[in-house]
């Protein structure tokens, strides 16, 4: 991993990405006890000049491909981990992108989206992987419940929330 | 399940969740080499498998 970060680092610092953050099962993992992922979601924001061709990361693939990187479907192999990078694809992403929190991994800075905007868009996205990883947060209890409850309520989350706590958790749950 | 062993398994889980994201991280990736390699030997079975007597 220190050297997949090591060059998206370089790819923020020549400018082919801005700001970026790791999400999904890697980025939950900041947070919870390590499971079972075979890619990394890094979610970025494009430079002006390329979010001005509709969102293309063509720039990415090409400065990639460029220094021997392979491309496998979605992902782009970077060090021994397949890569898929992440546009945000809404106001709680991107939210999720400028929030993120700064860390490091063996001595190399990267960022990590926190875990109530981690658990916001597993919500969100609502696959069954998805309800088992917000069920690991709250039962590690790494979730500060105003934070979440805010982060809700301004992404038009609170419905869904309600309705998985009616199927997942015991009613006198607090989150 | 008991709930000694129950209890255990959380307390593991708790201690694993305690871990530095460098050390996590290494655990990530043994588990993804595990994945890959388990993926791969049960393709090689699926192919025997099909081949032709």
């Amino acid at each position: 991993m220190k050297a997949t970060l090591e060059i998206i680092n370089q790819m923020q610092t020549d400018g082919i990405i801005g700001k970026y953050a790791i999400g999904g099962a890697v980025g939950a993992t900041f947070y919870l006890e390590p499971a079972a992922t075979l890619d990394v979601d890094i979610f970025v924001t494009l430079p002006e000049a390329s979010r001005s061709k509709l969102l293309s990361l063509a720039p990415i693939y090409d400065y990639l491909k460029a220094r021997g990187f392979k491309v496998e479907k979605e992902h782009i192999v970077i060090g021994d981990w397949p890569v898929q990078f992440l546009p945000p694809g809404n106001d709680l992403e991107r939210e999720a992108l400028a929030e993120a929190v700064e860390t490091e991994v063996e001595g190399v800075k990267t960022w990590v989206m926190t875990a109530e905007h981690l658990l916001a868009i597993a919500l969100s996205t609502a696959r069954p992987k998805d309800h088992a990883r917000i069920l690991q947060f709250l039962e590690q209890k790494v979730v500060n419940a105003d934070r979440l409850n805010d982060i809700l309520m301004r992404h038009g989350l609170v419905l869904k929330w309600s309705r998985f706590q009616d199927r997942y958790l015991d009613k006198d749950t607090d989150e | 399940m008991s709930n000694s062993s129950r209890t255990d398994k959380q307390d593991r889980r708790k201690q694993l969740a305690s871990l530095s994201f460098s050390e996590k991280v290494k655990i990530l990736e043994k588990l993804r080499d595990r994945s890959k390699k388990i993926a791969a030997s049960r393709s090689k079975a699926a192919r025997a498998l099909d081949k032709p007597q």
